[in-house]
This record gives structure tokens, sequence and C-alpha cells, in this order.
């Protein structure tokens, strides 16, 4: 068990009456503390749902999914909500912010339930969101918003931070300044930070790639050099 | 609609999203059930009642007139247009004894036709002597069948004047609609207020005129009393009735007058009579004193004669007693005088012998002496011989001389005057003469004269000679004779005397004997006449005490005839002031008057038809609450369904669908919702409210039989009307917005809307103090505006609905506890009976004064007056205390809001508060009071006190003397006991009830008692209302926190993926529903607060007040059942929490 996360013939069956409709069919993937990595995918082929089991919003049919040492499928109720508290940051494509809270407040509403919070201020700072902290989710962009989005994951000090399409709302720059604060944030925390995307473009930029298919793993690949993401166009 | 699709998508739509079909449903279910419902609460009282009275057929009018009602009148007014039916009925208050208890009872004739007695136990009184009594006296356990009621006149007019009967034996009990509720009104008699009815027959009454005659109108039976319809034809008939008042009350004047007139001149012949009997029975009373006299002098002469008697039988034993001692003395002296002749006989004997002996002697003496005696003897003889014819010769020559003398006187004499005899005489003598005769007879005497003077001459010599020694011897003798005759005579007188003497005691013991015998019978008579005596004593104290037992009747029938005589004569002066006075009345006497009075007039209809009003005003605001937060759940939940499905919608408009088409869905959704709820609250509302409601009220009109409840076509229209159109038309606002915007728009998310700032924040001390948690909550209740409204509305009602039934049981059970634990804080009363002597009242007061038990007391007086300041009088107790500072021991007068204490003065009076309100007057004003239609004094009003249960009125002793100019006949009295413990009262009531003085004890244990069960029954009340407000609160809450959760799902998810736990998640949500339940029941005070006014003002009946405040435990306990409610609501949606997905 050296691996940081570890997925083993990790399955997702949905039961509709008589027939089973498999979303995840046996994925098996390893990550290492500390890398970038892009799960790469088509619509529909499971990404999404191995994120959330990773990220214990969702619970998997079969298979084992190790994170940190500790074998989180067999997490339940509480056990897996204080993972997600305390071991789990989650970007999402449309930012999910609480839009009765400013961009501070968003943040703050996430240190509330943490044991080891970051400063709320300061992650806001290193987003880049210093002058924009008192403003509600409404009044800023939408980069700006998945920045909200970030520095709230951030913020709770997690051990992976897994993002699903942060960017997919985004135009092209914002996207790319998304990608970039991301980058960093792996690079100079050291932060495990998982992205999934549709966008075959970034997969450069990232230490470890995983390409999801129908379901099931097709291809990993390990980046010896990875890109910074400035330098990749798409 | 007419698509398959969209039928099925509307059908599956139902089925998918039940609850919320469900909770419109439910909302206007409930909303059209308190407002049908409550609404027809008061339709529903009066057709219960209308049926009541209809099948008892209770008069709709009833005619009295000033001076009674005759048999034509009736006639008269049967005739009336429009008339249906007449009954004429006695009735007259009187007191009735029924054990040791007095009544007051409306006494009347059994009702035929109308006014039906609903016989609940036993029957109808059939003979003269049998009665029904009222069930209520049934029920108070006061009377049983077979029970004795005696009736007795309450006022001036005497019992056999009023009826003819006056004991009867209960045959029945029964209830009239005439009294729906217990209470029966007031009477002029005894304490004023009535106990009860008693029917009896009519031929029980004697007046000659009906005390009213009962009507009913034709056509009244078909309408429901207290509408406007019946109201009208009423009025209609009253109004015809009214026409022929005036010649009918002419009619009545007339014969009055006539009758009166009559009356009078009987009046004063029974005055006439009385005067005339009282002078006789003074004159028998003065023939008994003469008889009396007579008596007493007989007894004065018996006496005397008594007294005679005695004095003679005293005389007479005395002589008895002498003469006993007499015969005693008599006894003694024979005795003595026998022994004496024993002696004396003896000595007699010896004498005669010595007798015996000398008489020899002197005989021998004799006996010697005889010759020379003998001799003598013979001379003395000669001697005698010679001197005889000596005499002889010289009377032979006196005769010749006397015849010589003779001849001459005759011779010398004229021949003439001779007699023929003389004539013969004189022939004889000179014959005589003339022959010689004459002298040869002288010569022969003078010789033999001379013979004899020789011979006795000789004689003369020897007698001398022998004569002396004769005589010496026999003088010697004779001596000697003599002594010794002496001595025998002596003897023999001596011997006479014994022998007389012996004669004599012989006679003596003879008399002695017979005095014996006379003593025995004198003896024997002196019994009898002391036997005699003893009798005449007797019969003489016999008829002593006769005649003092004569003398005292004598005396008593003095007296009695002197109180008779004053009684009399006051009576008689009273009869004829009377009788002045009704001649002065009939002189006086007004154009009689009718009333015709419709029902209005019964107390216990217009309380009810009153009653029903309130009800009726509670039903205008009540649902109206309801209905409001049905509207608003309907109108969110239906716009939140519109906005769940805006993409369904956009992809309808995008295939091409029409608005009609779209929209058609979502107002069919609301309208069978809402018609399906509407249709249940209406049957459910209608049936339930009105008979819980009415239920309640028949602990007050127990006699009402039976609750009806159809449904009520105008409140079932209106109410399902509103509530479906209400729902339908949020429904169609609500999709509005939606169908004019364009497809393309529709099939985007809505924008969500943005955070803002709240006012709160500008305070920023107070903002930095809160907790990120709380700043979060905060802003979320502000930021649902729409939410917060309606969630502080729908708990805010919630919290007003159990603060006005709990309040209302404050309120109402502060009657009991204000009343008794701070106004009247005395613990009981002991009545004083009116008829009670003033030893009787004395003995009273000393018993009560010297007992430890009560240490606290103090007389009082207690009389029903009538308070009238310009309006309706109303019905008040005038409260008199002996000291008006020791009031305050027993009943605070005080300001119930500002707690000031009140005493009282001799100023004014103080009212109390639900009086001075009703009558309108505030301190400083002026109020008359009238104990009855003859006396009526003004007093200024003080003070306002505090009161809760029935109307009073305090007036300081010297007020009273002042206004009504007399001292007050205390009737009262107040205690204040050292106990009160049931059994230490009922101790003490039994103990007191058997002084004569004593006419009842209470205690206001058993009040405060009474009147806590009376009230029980308002927590039916509070049921209705605790449900009624959990159902509100429930189904408010649930759909609002449904909505809720289902708008913010993703806000929710977000915090769920963030790692906050369920709790977390469930608090973060609670704690704005906490914040606005606390809102909300803040809200819900005041609601309350307000509400509760309302219906305890409106609700109140006019002998309460209700208590005007809310106890802190009611807050609490709304408070916490809201809370509960809140909280159950919210633990059901921790489960919804828990099954928002993150996915």
């Amino acid at each position: 068990m050296a691996h940081f996360v570890e997925l083993k013939q990790v399955k997702k069956i949905y039961q509709m009456g008589e027939v089973s409709i498999p979303a995840v069919d046996g994925i098996d993937f390893e990550i290492e503390k500390g890398e970038f990595v892009v799960i790469v995918g088509p619509s529909g082929a499971g990404k999404t749902t191995v994120l959330n089991i990773l990220g214990g919003m969702d619970t998997c049919t079969s298979g084992e999914v190790w994170v940190d040492g500790r074998d989180i499928s067999s997490f339940k109720g509480k056990a897996l909500t204080a993972y997600r508290r305390d071991d789990i940051g989650f970007v999402f494509q449309f930012y999910n912010l609480v839009q009765n809270l400013t961009a501070l407040e968003n943040v703050e509403l996430a240190l509330q339930i943490c044991k080891d919070p970051l400063d709320a201020e300061q992650v806001l700072k290193e987003v880049g969101l210093e002058g924009r902290k008192g403003n509600f989710p409404a009044q800023l962009s939408g980069g700006e918003q998945q920045r909200v989005a970030i520095a709230r994951a951030l913020a709770k000090n997690p051990k992976l931070l897994l993002c699903d399409e942060p960017t997919g709302a985004l135009d092209y720059n914002t996207g790319k300044a998304i990608l970039k604060l991301l980058q960093d944030t792996c690079r100079e925390k050291g932060m495990t930070v998982i992205v999934i995307t549709h966008n075959q473009a970034i997969a450069p930029m990232a230490d470890r790639v995983i390409k999801i298919k129908n379901g099931l793993v097709s291809r990993m690949e390990l980046i010896e050099e990875p890109v910074s993401v400035e330098t990749i166009e798409w | 609609m007419v698509r398959r699709a969209l039928k099925k998508e509307f059908y599956m739509e139902v089925r998918k999203t039940l609850n919320r079909f469900l909770s419109i449903l439910l909302i206007n279910a409930l909303g059209v059930a308190f407002f049908a419902g409550v609404r027809a609460s008061k339709p529903d009282m009066r057709l219960s009642a209308d049926a009541f009275f209809d099948e008892s057929r209770l008069m709709d009018l009833r005619v009295m007139g000033t001076l009674g009602m005759t048999k034509e009148d009736v006639r008269a007014i049967e005739a009336v247009e429009g008339v249906e039916a007449v009954m004429p009925v006695y009735s007259v208050d009187m007191f009735g004894q029924l054990l040791d208890r007095q009544l007051n009872l409306q006494v009347m004739s059994k009702p035929e036709e109308m006014n039906r007695i609903h016989v609940r136990e036993g029957r109808l009184p059939e003979k003269k002597e049998e009665c029904l009594v009222d069930y209520k006296l049934f029920t108070s356990g006061l009377c049983a069948l077979g029970d004795e009621i005696t009736l007795a006149s309450g006022t001036e007019e005497e019992t056999e004047d009023l009826v003819n009967q006056e004991t009867f034996t209960v045959v029945g009990a029964g209830t009239t609609s005439y009294y729906m509720s217990l209470d029966r009104g007031t009477t002029g008699i005894g304490s004023g207020s009535l106990d009860g009815f008693l029917v009896v027959l009519p031929e029980v009454f004697e007046q000659d005129y009906y005390t009213q005659i009962c009507v009913t109108a034709r056509g009244a039976y078909e309408l429901t009393c207290y509408t406007e319809e019946y109201d009208a034809l009423v009025d209609e008939l009253a109004e015809r009735i009214e026409g022929i008042e005036k010649e009918r009350c002419e009619i009545r004047y007339a014969q009055i007058q006539e009758e009166g007139q009559e009356k009078i001149a009987e009046a004063e012949q029974e005055v006439a009579d009385g005067e005339q009997k009282l002078k006789d029975a003074g004159e028998e009373l003065e023939d008994a004193r003469g008889k009396l006299k007579d008596a007493e002098e007989k007894l004065e002469d018996g006496r005397r004669e008594l007294a005679d008697g005695e004095a003679e039988f005293a005389d007479k034993e005395r002589e008895f007693l002498d003469a006993k001692q007499e015969v005693a003395d008599g006894w003694s002296e024979l005795h003595k005088a026998q022994e004496k002749l024993v002696k004396a006989t003896f000595e007699i004997q010896k004498g005669y012998e010595s007798y015996e002996r000398n008489k020899a002697e002197l005989d021998a003496g004799y006996a010697q002496l005889a010759p020379a005696k003998e001799q003598l003897a013979q001379v003395e003889e000669g001697l005698a011989a010679a001197q005889g014819g000596l005499a002889q010769v010289e009377e032979g020559l006196s005769q010749i001389a006397a015849v010589r003398q003779r001849c001459e006187e005759l011779s010398q004499r004229e021949p003439e005057s001779l007699t023929a005899e003389e004539a013969e005489e004189l022939a004889v003598l000179l014959e005589q003469e003339a022959s010689g005769q004459w002298n040869g007879a002288e010569a022969e005497l003078k010789e033999q004269q001379a013979e004899l003077t020789a011979t006795k001459t000789q004689l003369s010599a020897v007698q001398a000679q022998l004569a002396p020694v004769v005589a010496e011897n026999t003088a010697k003798l004779d001596a000697g004779a003599e002594a010794l005759a002496e001595g025998k005579r002596q003897l023999d007188a001596g011997s006479d005397e014994v022998d007389a003497g012996n004669s004599e005691a012989y006679h003596a013991e003879q008399e002695l004997l017979e005095a014996e015998e006379e003593l025995a019978d004198g003896e024997k008579k002196l019994a009898d006449a002391r036997a005699e005596l003893a009798d005449a004593r007797k019969t003489l104290k016999d008829a002593e005490e006769e005649l003092a037992d004569a003398k005292e009747e004598f005396a008593d029938g003095e007296a009695e005839y002197e109180k008779a005589l004053a009684e009399n004569e006051e009576t008689l002066a009273d009869a004829k002031v009377k009788i002045a006075d009704a001649k002065e009345e009939l002189a006086d006497l007004k154009q009689p008057e009718w009333y015709v009075l419709d029902r209005q007039y019964i107390q216990t209809y217009v309380e009810y038809g009153n009653d029903a009003d309130r009800i009726g005003a509670i039903g205008e605001v009540f649902p109206v609450i309801f209905f409001l937060v049905a509207a608003l759940v309907s109108l969110t939940t239906m716009t939140r369904m519109v906005e769940e499905q805006r993409t369904q919608i956009g992809t309808l408009k995008a295939l091409g669908y029409g608005k009609g088409a779209i929209a058609s869905k979502y107002i069919l959704y609301a309208l069978l919702s809402s018609l399906l709820g509407s249709l249940f609250g209406l049957v459910a509302g209608q049936k339930l409210l009105p008979s819980v409601i009415i239920s309640a009220y028949k602990i007050l009109y127990n006699n009402l039989p039976d609750i009806l409840t159809p449904l009520n076509p105008e409140y079932s229209l209106t109410a399902a009307a509103v509530a479906v159109s209400l729902t339908t038309l949020a429904a169609l606002a609500a999709c509005y917005k939606e169908l004019n915007a364009v497809p393309a728009n529709l099939m985007r998310p809505a924008a969500p809307k943005s955070g803002k700032r709240v006012f709160l924040e500008n305070v920023s001390f107070l903002w930095k103090r809160l907790t990120f948690s709380q700043k979060a909550a905060i802003r979320n209740l502000v930021r649902y505006k729409k939410r917060f409204l309606m969630t502080v509305f729908g708990i805010g009602g919630c919290m007003a609905l159990l603060l006005v039934g709990f309040g209302l049981k404050d309120s109402i059970l502060h009657i009991g506890k204000g009343q008794f634990g701070n106004v009247f804080v005395y613990d009981g009363t002991i009545g004083i009976d009116k008829d009670a002597e003033e030893k009787e009242r004395r003995e009273l007061a000393d018993k009560i004064e010297s007992d430890a038990r009560i240490p606290h007391h103090m007389r009082a007086l207690e009389i029903a007056v009538d308070a009238e300041a310009g309006g309706a009088p109303r019905s008040a107790y005038l409260i008199v205390p002996e000291n008006r500072e020791e009031l305050k021991t027993y009943i605070h007068l005080k300001d119930r809001e500002t707690g000031e204490a009140y005493s009282l003065d001799d100023q004014g009076i103080i009212l109390t508060e639900k009086l001075a309100t009703l009558l309108g007057v505030t301190e400083g004003d002026t109020i008359t009071l009238k104990e009855d239609d003859t006396k009526a004094i003004e007093a200024k009003v003080a003070h306002v006190t505090e009161q809760y249960f029935m109307h009073y009125i305090y007036m300081s002793k010297d007020l009273y003397e002042s206004l009504y100019g007399e001292t007050p006949d205390w009737n009262q009295w107040f205690m204040k006991n050292s106990r009160q413990d049931e059994d230490f009262e009922e101790e003490l009531r039994t103990e007191y009830i058997q002084y004569d003085a004593v006419s009842d004890v209470d205690f206001i244990s058993g009040t405060a008692e009474r009147v806590a069960d009376m009230l029980k029954s308002m927590d039916l009340i509070i049921y209705v209302l605790v449900i009624a407000a959990g159902l509100l609160a429930f189904v408010v809450l649930y759909n609002l926190n449904n909505i809720n959760i289902n708008e913010r799902r993703r806000e929710l998810a977000t915090l769920k993926v963030l790692g906050f736990f369920d709790q977390e998640v469930s608090a973060y949500v609670n704690r704005e529903n906490i914040l606005l339940t606390i809102i909300g029941t803040g809200v819900g005070v005041g609601l309350g607060l307000l509400l509760h006014q309302f219906v305890i003002q409106t609700a109140e009946i006019d002998m309460l007040m209700f208590g005007r405040a809310i106890a802190p435990a009611s807050y609490l306990y709304s408070v916490l059942l809201t809370f509960a409610f809140s909280a159950l609501v919210n633990g059901a949606m921790f489960f919804k929490l828990q099954s928002i997905d993150m996915v």
C-alpha cells in the first residue's frame, strides 16, 4: 500500500429494475502523493462517478478505494462525511458557491467544520481575490467564482483536491488561469490534485494522466516532464 | 389537456408529488373546514334552537296587560289576523317550601298548545294537588319524585288569594324551551332570583284574570328564529295585536273600575263587620267580667259562710269541750257528794239512836206531869166554855140592836122612796117590834151573862193555883222536848238532807249519764260538722281555683282582646287606609296598557342568540387566518412547483404547446387538490366544528336537546369557491411569468437568487459578535422573504391560536381564581333569615362572635338591585358592610390594572368593572339604583373595582342611610375561617344551618368549584384550538420547509460535499427555522394577545368578566407547543435532508 491513492476494481452499477447499468466497471489506478492528476475521457465514460466515489460523495458497488492507507469504500454515512470534511476538497464545474455568502464567507463556510483550516483571507489572497472577498458570488465573474470555490476547497487543507470540469463553464483564458492556479497549488503546496476534464489537450500539464472509457481505465501514463499550462494551447 | 401525453403526464405528476398534492389538499381542507365550520356554527346554533322551539311550540309572542288579561281578551287576540293559536296562562312567583329549603318558584299553569313542557321524569300534573317541577331542581338534587312542595306567597298578598291549593306532590320533572340555560331570571320575591318553575293545573290559581296570553304566529313555525324573516313576521303580528290594544284596554278599564268599586264596597262592609265583631267581642268580655265579679262575690260569701261555720264549729267544739269538762267535773263532784252522803247517813243513824234515848227520858217526865195537867185542862175547858157562852150572849145582844136600828132607819124615810122589798121588810120589822120579842130575849140574855161571869171567877181562882206548877214543869219538859224535837228535827232534816242528797246524787248521776250520751251525740255531730266544714272548705277551694282559672282565662281573654283590639284597630285602620288608597288608586287608575312581547323578551332566547352572534363574530375573524395561510401556502407551493418545472415548461413550449395547454396542468393540479380539500373540509368542518362549539355551549344551555349541523350551502359554496379560486389563481399567477418567457431562457436553469447584505451587517458591533452560522442564517432569512413571511405567519398563527386557547382557559379560570383568590377573599357567608326575630339574630350573632373557628366576621346587607344609567338596567347586588374599614378583610376593592386599593367613603359607591362597562359609566358619573319599582336612588360612582363574576355595588353604611333614609337591615355575615377544608366547612354548615336565624350557609370554595366545573367545558374548545394550531403549524411548516429544501437543494448538497455531517446540515437549515420559529412565536404572541382580547370580549357574557391577562404558564405552554410542532416538522425534514443527493 505504498500508493497515496489506489482504486482496485471499483465498480458502480445502477440497478434500474431488471436492467443493470454499470457506470464504472472495474477501475484500477493509483496516484502518488503530490501528483497533479488529470482524468480524461468522453462524456458518460464514468469519470465523474469515479471522482464522486473517490471524494466520498458516492459509494462504489464493489471494489476498494484506498486513500492515505484507508479503505474508504468500507466507509458509511458519518465516516464518509468525516472523510470528505477532513481529507477532500472539491471544485465543481458550476462552482457551487453559496449565493447568500460573500466570497470570504464561502471560504469560511468550509472552515467551520475543519480540524486544521488555513486562514480564509490568506487563501483568498493566494487565489488572487484579495480585493473581492466581500462580494457575493453573483457579483463575481465565473473565473472569480471558481477561484472562490478553489479557495474554499484549499482552505480546508485537504489531502486531495478533486476538481470536476473546473473550467467547463469558463472561457478559455479564465479556464487557463484556473488550471494554472490548480497547477501552482499542487506544485507549491505539494497538494495532490485530481482534475477531471474531457479536454485531452490539457493532459500534458499533469504528472499522471488517466484515460477512462466506458467505465474502465483505458490508459494510464506518467509524464516525466509536465509542462506549464501557459504553454498549452487548445 | 386533451392530449393523452399531457393527461398521462398530469397523472404521473400527481402521483410523484403526492406530498405536495396532499399538502395543498390538506391546507385547503383546513382552511375551508375552519371557515365553513366556524361560520356555520352561528346558523347551526340558531337552527338547533329553532328545532327545539318548534318542537315545544314556543310562543312567538306573549301579551301582558298592566291589569291582566281576560277571557274576552283571549278571544279578541285569537281573532287577530295572523294569529295561529293563543294560550292564556296564569303564573305567579311564590315561595316553595321543599323539605327545609325555601325556593323562589315561578308557578305557572300547565301549558297546552304551546310552550310545551318536555317531561324528563314522571308525568305532567293531572290533579289539583299534583305538580311538575323544573328538571333543574332534579339535577341539582333538591327534589325528587314524590316530594311535597308547599307554596307560600312571597308578597303582601295572601297565599289563598293566589292559589287554592298550597301543598303539591311532585309527579314529574321537565324542561321548557322558555328556559334554555340554568338561569331562571329574576323575581320580585325573596332573594330576587328564581330557582325554578312549577307547573300546576290552571284550576289552582285564584286570580280572576290571566297573567299573560301566549300567541303563535301563523307561518312562524316554518321560519327559523333569530332570522330577519322571522323577526319581520312576528313584528307584523305584534303590531296587529297592538292595534286592538286600545279598544280592549278601555273595556278592561271599565271592568276594573266596576270590580274595584264592588271590592271597595265589600271591603267597607268587611271593615264594618270587623268593627262590629270587635264590639261584640268587647261586650262579651264585659259580660264575662260581670260574671266573674258575681262569681267572686259568691265566693266571698262562701268564704264568709265557711268562716262563720268554722267559728260556730269552734264555739260548738269549745262548748262540747266545756260540757265534756263539766261532765267530768260533775262526775268528780258526784263522787265526792256520794262520799259525803255516806258519811252523813252514818252520823244521822247515830243521832237517831241518841234521840230515841233522850225521848224515852222525856216521855217519862211528861207522864209524871200529866194529872196536873189534866186538872188544869179541865179548868181551862170550863173557862173556855164560860167564855164561849159569854161571847154568844153578847152577839145576840148586838143582833137585836142592829135590827132595831134598821127598822128605825126605814121608818124615818119617806114611804114613797122605799122599794117594794124595803117596804115589805119594814112591815116585818114593825110587826116584830110591835110584838116585843126583842125585849124578852134581851132580858134572858142578861141573866145568862151574870151566871157565866160567876163560874168564871171560880175557875180562874183554881187556875191561878194550879197553873204555875204545871206551867213550871211543863216548861221544863217542854224545853227538854223542845231540845229533843229540835235534835230530832235536826236529825230528820239531816236524814232528809241525806235522802235529798242521795236523790240528788242519783239525779246527778242520771244527768251525767245523759250528758255523756249527749256528749257522744255532740261529738258525732262535731265530727259531722268537721267533715261538712272540710267539704265546704274544699268546695270553696275548688271554687277559688275555678275562679282563679276563670280569672286567668279572663285575663287571657282580655289580653287577647286587647291585642286583637289593638291589632284589629290597626288592621281596620290599615284596611280603612287601604280602602282609601284603593279608592284613590281606582280614581288614579290609568288606562291599562298591553305589552306585546316577542321572544326578544325571553332572557335565554336573547342570550343564546347573542352567543350565536358571538360565535358568528369569532367566525368572522378566526377562519380568515386559516384561509390566508391556506392561500399563501397554496401560492408558494404552486409557485415552487412551476419553478421546478421550468425546464419542462420550456421544453413543452419549445415543442410548440400553447400556453393554455401547458398552464392547464398546473391549474388543474391546483383545482383538483383544492377542490378535493375543500369538499373534505366542508363536510368535516361543518359537521365537526359546530357540534363541538354547540356542545360546549350546551353546558350553558343544557336544555337544548339536539345539535343540528346541516351542510350550509352558502358557506360551503363561499368557502369552496374562495379556496379553489385562490389556489387556482395562485397556480395561474405562478405560471404566468414562466409562460411568458422564451423557451431558451426556460431551458437554462434559473439564475440563483443573488445574495444580499442585510441591514444588520451595518450594525457591525452586533454583526461581528454573531457566529458564522448565525450570520448565514440571518442572511438566508432575509433572502427568502416570502418564506420568511409565510413561516412567521404560520408559526405566528399557530402560536396565536395556542395562546388564544390557553389564554381563554386562563381568562375563564381567572373568573374563579381572580374572583375568589384576589377579590372575594372571605371564606363564606351565613345568610340571615329575613323573618328571624331579634332574639334569634342576637343568638346567632353571639354564636358567631364566640366561635373560634370564625376569627373574622362582619355583618353586611346584600340585596339585588337594578342599576341604570340611561340605558338598559342591569341586575346587580348591592353590598353594604357594617364596617367599611373591615370590608377589605373580606373583599378587596382595587383597580384591576394599577392595583390601587379603594375604600368606601360617604360620597360615592364603588362599581364592579363589568357593570361599569355595561352601563357605560366611569368614576364621577351618577347611576340610578332601583330595588323595585318604587324605590330608586341615585348615587355617584366613586371608583370602579376589579370583579369577574356577577355585578356588585358597594356602598358605605352611612351613605346607605343617607340615601335610603333607613338603617340597613343586615342579612348576611361574612366569614373568614380558621380552616378551609371541606370537612371543616361541612361541619360549620351543619352546625349553623340549625339556627333559626340562618337561612343559608355558603362557602366560597363551593362556588369557586362550581365555577371551575362549569368552565371545564372550555377544555374542549381549547383542544380544538390546539389541534387546529398544530395542524396549521404542521401544514405550513412542512410545506415551507419542503419548498425551502427543494429550492436550496444545490446549496445543501454543496454543504454535504464540503463534509457537513447530516446534523450539521440540518442545523444549518434548522437554525433558520428556529429563528423563524422564534420570530413567528414573537409575532404570534402579539397576534394571540389581540385575538385573545377580541375573542374574550366577544365571547364574554354579561354576567361575567373574563380575566384579561394570559398566565405566564400559558405563554410557556404555547411557546413549547409551537416549538414542539416546529421541531416535529424539522425532525421530519431531517430525513428529507439526508436523502439529498450530492451527486
